[in-house]
């Protein structure tokens, strides 16, 4: 985007119907809104939405929250929306070599996402994606984790079996370059290892 | 990356047995020939520590950084012959001792490659190399010896197969208070491949690189279960042999990925040209780790009933497929390896009576890599077993393909009894050998099978 464009973050929850889609994203190009990025996902008949879109610099933050308030204001359900202006370069700056995925698998209990990603805040891990699922009566709960800030993957590891033997919980640490590498046609190596 | 992808991932890896099974580097040892026999030893330990000093290290943190067990850190050398020619029996016993002393203090697991090359003829060096392997394995820890008897482009040298037979007889009696598994760490091929990762095998054949890294997966429990789980999704009345045959292909890729990965990584770490990635099967003795339980899982309910050549042929064809996309650059064997000893399944098939000799023979025309860990009486002859090796020899000469034997005479024990040797060796019961002593004529001729036309193939 050249730099006349400001980028927004905007995110929409609601219970699920047709057209939702239809209506922000027309009420988005009615401001010459440009969306480059999004996700969405349905849970249990709620639907929500995150998307990124960068508009020309003389649009405000409040004509476009006014104009999605009119999309709201139209709709069947309620629509929760949300519109944040992004201050920096919001670039996924995402260490391929850092790049990790946690999975945390044990008895489906309350506090469980907190405990995990409690060590996950311990040990400066961020998190970059999150999903949970239960299978076989068990709770798996799969985080995308960054740990760049760590200093080192031996303790990670050593802290980590110690927290799953601590709460009953199976936990595995692997590369990403694994996933990618058995599930992906190219080979995730990268030229500046070789 | 979805969920249920990353899941199986993790599945595979944790719960069935997902590992790279060797990582081995390639040593050209070419230059280490020197006037005297104790100076060309300090060049060949020189040169191994040089260059695989950080091999273990590197390999460990490699594994730890991707959770995935590296399990057997291997080193193969130039053929032996090569480098000690000139030198007699007790030169090259002494040069054994060198590549041994090597492998302890980089801390690898074996050692491959104190070999020939006979395929042709014999040169003197081969022939001193020959007298040397009884005592060169006895008294060495770590080194695996091999012979290339023959080639689908020379035929098959039938004095070496006459001379091996006693050589196998030598290594298994001097090793009698463990099972004869001296006869363990020999293996004669036909067609030996210079880049093969595997023991006892594994040489770095004079066409490669100076150094290089090779790669072994494994996987026989991931494409176990991975059959198991669709037979139980789709329902076995619903399935042909071609969706499992594709089943297989897919996982062999996972499977393939995984060694290229850590293969390449570890090269790139140690700055050494990656070879390529071995696709075999290989099973270990450990429960869920068995090419054996594949067979059964595709229809024979006992291995070695009718089927199972079909089965195999079709297996070893699917892995190869899968594995090849997988990589940038296969070799080595690739192929189901059905070691008697070290797959608990074909051990006991052998143990029921399932399984023959005749009948693994059959199967080595269709995979790789041979009769391999097949436990016989102590009491079968060398002209015999002799002639056990000519008969899998044909079969590589014949079809363009690798084969190889390694048939361990256990001393003292006769069909049907036990023998463990340990480990990732495994344990058997021993085999019949049928029809021994009534091959001695034959293998008295010597000489030379001649090599195989190249056209009309039949």
């Amino acid at each position: 985007m050249s730099s006349s464009t400001v980028e927004y973050i905007i995110s929409i929850t609601s219970r699920d119907r047709i057209g939702i889609v239809y209506e922000i994203s027309s009420a988005l190009a009615s401001l010459q809104g440009n969306i480059a990025d999004s996700r969405q996902s349905v849970m249990c008949g709620y639907y929500t939405m995150i998307l990124r879109a960068a508009f020309p610099a003389e649009v405000s933050q409040s004509e476009i929250e006014g104009k999605l308030a009119e999309v709201n204001a139209n709709s069947d359900t309620a629509l929760n929306i949300l519109v944040n202006q992004v201050d920096d370069n919001l670039l996924n700056t995402v260490d391929p070599q850092n790049d990790y995925v946690l999975t945390a698998s044990g008895a489906d209990q309350v506090g469980f996402v907190a405990r995990v990603s409690g060590f996950c805040m311990e040990h400066c891990i961020n998190i970059l994606d999150l999903s949970t699922t239960i299978s076989d009566g068990e709770f798996i709960m799969m985080l995308e984790i960054d740990l760049s800030r760590c200093a080192s993957i031996r303790e990670v590891r050593e802290a980590l079996a110690d927290f799953g033997r601590e709460h009953g919980l199976k936990v595995v640490l692997q590369h990403n370059d694994i996933f990618k590498a058995v599930n992906e046609i190219s080979l995730p190596i990268r030229s500046s290892r070789e | 990356m979805r969920s249920d992808e990353i899941l199986k991932t993790v599945e595979m890896i944790q719960k069935e047995n997902l590992d790279v099974r060797a990582v081995t580097m390639g040593i050209s040892l070419l230059d280490c020939h020197r006037a005297d026999v104790s100076r060309t030893c300090e060049a060949i330990v020189e040169k191994i520590t040089r260059h695989a000093g950080k091999l273990v290290e590197t390999c460990e943190a490699i594994s730890t950084e991707y959770a995935v067990p590296v399990v057997n850190k291997r080193i193969s050398v130039t053929p032996i012959a090569h480098v000690g020619a000139g030198f007699n029996a007790d030169g090259f016993v002494e040069i054994a001792r060198a590549l041994d002393l090597a492998a302890t203090k980089v801390g690898v697991d074996i050692l491959g490659g104190f070999s020939a090359d006979v395929a042709n003829g014999i040169t003197s060096g081969d022939n001193e190399l020959f007298k040397a392997i009884p005592e060169a394995l006895a008294c060495t820890q770590k080194v695996c010896s091999s012979v290339n008897v023959g080639s689908t482009r020379s035929g098959i040298n039938m004095d070496a197969v006459a001379m091996l037979g006693k050589v196998i007889k030598d290594l298994a009696e001097r090793s009698a208070d463990s099972g004869g598994f001296g006869a363990a760490k020999f293996v004669v091929f036909t067609n030996q491949p210079g880049d093969n990762p595997f023991m006892a095998g594994a040489v770095h054949g004079l066409d490669q690189n100076e150094v290089a890294i090779n790669v072994g997966v494994s996987g026989p429990g991931v494409i176990a279960r991975a059959l198991e789980r669709r037979i139980a999704k789709d329902g076995a009345e619903n399935l042909g042999l071609h969706d499992l045959a594709e089943e297989i292909k897919e996982t062999a890729f996972r499977v393939t990925r995984c060694g290229e990965l850590i293969g390449r990584r570890v090269a790139a770490q140690l700055s050494i040209p990656f070879g390529v990635v071995d696709l075999s099967l290989a099973p270990t003795p450990n429960v869920g780790d068995s090419v054996g339980e594949i067979m059964k899982i595709l229809g024979v309910d006992a291995i070695g009933a009718p089927g199972t050549t079909a089965i195999v042929a079709m297996l070893n064809d699917a892995v190869k497929k899968g594995g090849a996309f997988a990589s940038q650059s296969v070799g080595g064997l690739s192929g189901a390896f059905i070691p008697v000893c070290e797959d608990r399944y074909l051990a006991d098939a052998v143990k029921d009576g399932s399984l023959s000799i005749e009948k693994l023979e059959a199967m080595t025309s269709v995979c790789s890599v041979g009769l391999d860990m097949v436990a016989i009486p102590g009491s079968v002859d060398a002209a015999t077993i002799s002639a056990i090796i000519a008969d899998e020899m044909a079969i590589g000469m014949i079809n363009g393909k690798t084969t190889a034997v390694r048939v361990i005479p256990v001393p003292g024990k006769e069909a049907g009894e036990f023998v463990a040797f340990g480990g990732l060796f495994g344990e058997s019961t021993i085999a019949q050998v049928r029809s021994v002593g009534k091959s001695t004529r034959f293998v008295n001729f010597g000489g030379k099978i001649p090599a195989p036309i190249h056209s009309l193939k039949n």
